[in-house]
């Protein structure tokens, strides 16, 4: 069975060039771009205003944003090799509050990045395959683990919302999960040949999924580390990957500018959106609050969409 | 110069050097005045001294001597000497042509004038081909379609006269043997009557730059293209058409009657990304999912993904900057670490030349309607918005 999803609202060219990442909290949705700010939209008024602009954060432009699910903390990642940690004050309003730094890190060393849901702890990837883990409360943010790969290009990675466990999705297809407990490999799973461009955890921590240049969406128990379901569908590269809230929903955002959005239970895509004609870079729900299941989109054409469920 | 060097041997108290400029180092990055980006970055001064303090030292100062010697006997007879002949008159001292070629670099630089007003030309790197024709002083004629394999670059001087009649558009290829397929191939016959090629493989010699800034002086009305691989050399190679090159800052310097050797008129044709998937897979065909992705996409390497960087601190590529679109294609290449040679685009339907032809001619049926004063209007505009 099919859902509906409608526009709620676009904001058109929100950003100046590509939007690379979007980054939903209760009350907001953060982006960035290939340009050097971060925007702050609020989403709990209608036309989703501006609330606030984080300047000239990174010169190059910021290839990764990510938001903590239950704090209020976000992570930015830009070309120039920074990562800049940042938290939202009760006033709402958003500072920096430290930075990600190690002796002689160059750009590259960090790539892609995810949060825990309380904040805590970073999670990146690298291009040399190495993957990190750092510790955001400790003073001067120190490095916690690290994992070591077969050395292909870290892609992505993602933490599991209970903290124990780090994916990676890597350039040459492999996918591996760490159990951070213990510090060391937990499953290498049978990847996907082509590159791994998304990894994401579901809710429960029970589920892994990967996408990438195999055009595919793998399920994976993170239990056992098998592969249990392959979401066929899209025609292009998958770019980014996020479970709704209850684990229900699985919503995947293609190179070819589609998004679809695939029944956990029945295995199937119950909806296709197509935003623009560019790369769609990122794909998000907004956390579930009074209103219907919303999700946004952002990519080449530089708009946000943010949609909704349809009643009934 | 050779005087400080005569007082040197006069005046046993005075040291014998040569106070040189050099822009060999210079990159484009970290430029102080971002405001100013324009300038041209000022050279690094040094003096050369005569022993010097080592073996190296002196065998520069010989270098540059000898090179001085045979500038000044060219200016002297009137005389054009390549960077090669000066090589080959003393392979044993100068050692590689890199030499060579630095040194009379810096002593251009040094003089403040161009290479060429010290009577030393590159030997010509480009071919070129299409149809034009170059009528000397002394009555020959060099055609542009006189050899099917394209011809080197000529050198045009003030007395030549250059017949660009026919051509409607001009066309720059990064590689030799893209530029080889499209002259070989069957519509070179009609795209080679109203066009003309050039190659400078790879990063562009003086001589091709000169040569493209004599023809856009000549028709300033006709479009001017780069077609370049996707790939942050592709870019780099395109930046030095179009905006010169920053070690070789000297040679863009309007100096008094020889213009300056920009090409802010060139447009962007390819390869960018969008160009990457306009071959639309079926999204019900579940097959395509298991089948490798078009040939000739390849991953970027460390060097690839440094240089990118690098050329992000350009100010060229810099936020609110000239080149927009070079920044945003740039990062595209940075997010999804791929990079494709301008050969994909033989994974079109009818091969490269078809899409070439085929985009030469969207051109020019945006072109031909117009009067001249609007094709000069487009020359500002932004490369995305003709296709």
């Amino acid at each position: 069975m099919s859902k509906q999803y409608l526009t709620l609202h676009t904001l058109t060219s929100a950003h100046p060039t590509d939007i690379f990442a979007l980054a939903p909290t209760p009350t907001s949705l953060l982006s960035a771009s290939g340009s050097s700010s971060i925007l702050i939209h609020s989403t709990t008024a209608p036309d989703f205003p501006l609330v606030q602009t984080l300047s000239n954060v990174h010169t190059l432009g910021i290839h990764h944003l990510v938001t903590a699910k239950d704090a209020r903390r976000a992570a930015s990642a830009g070309f120039e090799g920074k990562v800049k940690i940042w938290s939202e004050g009760e006033d709402g309003v958003w500072k920096q509050d430290g930075e990600i730094s190690d002796d002689g890190m160059k750009a590259g060393d960090v790539w892609a990045i995810a949060l825990s849901a309380d904040g805590s702890y970073l999670a990146s990837s690298s291009i040399n395959g190495k993957v990190h883990v750092w510790s955001l409360n400790e003073s001067g943010m120190p490095k916690i683990r690290e994992y070591e790969t077969k050395g292909s290009f870290g892609l992505s990675v993602a933490l599991s919302q209970d903290g124990r466990f780090t994916a990676s999705g890597h350039e040459n297809g492999s996918i591996y999960v760490f159990n951070n407990d213990t510090g060391r490999l937990a499953h290498s799973l049978a990847g996907l040949v082509h590159p791994v461009r998304s990894v994401a955890f579901s809710p429960a921590s029970k589920l892994l999924a990967a996408g990438g240049d195999a055009r595919v969406v793998a399920l994976y128990d993170v239990g056992s580390g098998e592969q249990v379901a392959n979401l066929t569908g899209h025609g292009g590269w998958v770019l980014s990957l996020d479970w709704s809230d209850t684990g229900e929903y699985l919503l995947s955002g293609s190179h070819d500018s589609k998004a679809k959005i695939w029944r956990i239970e029945t295995r199937t895509c119950v909806a296709t959106h197509s935003h623009g004609e560019k790369p769609l870079w990122a794909a998000k729900w907004l956390p579930k609050n009074t209103r219907s299941e919303m999700f946004a989109l952002g990519g080449g054409n530089s708009n946000i969409s943010v949609y909704r469920e349809a009643a009934g | 110069m050779f005087e400080t060097i005569v007082d040197g041997f006069l005046d046993p108290s005075r040291q014998l050097f040569i106070n040189l400029k050099s822009r060999v180092n210079i990159s484009r990055r970290h430029n102080e005045h971002p405001a100013e980006s324009n300038l041209v970055p000022q050279p690094k001064t040094s003096n050369i001294t005569f022993p010097g303090s080592n073996a190296q030292e002196a065998w520069r100062f010989s270098v540059l001597v000898r090179i001085l010697e045979l500038v000044h006997g060219c200016l002297v007879d009137n005389v054009i000497m390549t960077k090669r002949d000066i090589y080959y008159r003393h392979p044993d001292l100068f050692v590689k042509q890199s030499v060579v070629d630095r040194y009379v670099d810096d002593l251009a630089c040094t003089f403040g004038v161009s290479r060429s007003l010290l009577n030393v030309a590159a030997t010509a790197k480009g071919l070129i081909a299409g149809n034009f024709s170059l009528r000397r002083q002394d009555g020959s004629v060099v055609y542009g379609l006189s050899e099917k394999d394209g011809i080197l670059v000529p050198q045009v001087r003030q007395e030549d006269s250059l017949d660009l009649t026919p051509v409607k558009w001009v066309l720059v290829i990064e590689k030799e043997a893209t530029f080889r397929s499209l002259i070989s191939s069957t519509r070179w016959a009609s795209l080679g009557a109203q066009g003309l090629v050039l190659t400078a493989k790879g990063y562009p010699d003086l001589a091709s730059r000169k040569f493209l800034r004599h023809v856009a002086d000549e028709i300033p009305h006709i479009p001017m293209f780069a077609f370049v691989d996707f790939d942050p050399d592709g870019i780099a190679i395109m930046s030095t058409y179009k905006h010169g090159s920053y070690r070789l800052a000297h040679e863009s310097v309007a100096h008094k009657d020889t213009p300056g050797l920009r090409l802010p008129e060139l447009r962007w044709l390819g390869v960018q990304s969008h160009h990457l998937n306009r071959v639309p897979v079926g999204e019900s065909v579940a097959a395509t999912a298991a089948l490798p992705d078009a040939q000739g996409l390849m991953r970027l390497t460390a060097r690839d993904r440094r240089k990118a960087q690098q050329m992000l601190e350009w100010n060229l590529c810099a936020e609110g900057g000239p080149e927009p679109e070079w920044r945003a294609e740039l990062q595209r290449m940075l997010m999804l670490n791929i990079k494709a040679e301008m050969q994909i685009l033989d994974e079109q339907a009818g091969g490269l030349v078809s899409w070439l032809g085929n985009e030469l001619d969207v051109m020019q049926g945006s072109g031909t309607g117009s009067t001249s004063t609007s094709a000069v209007a487009t020359i500002d505009s932004d490369d995305e918005m003709l296709f």
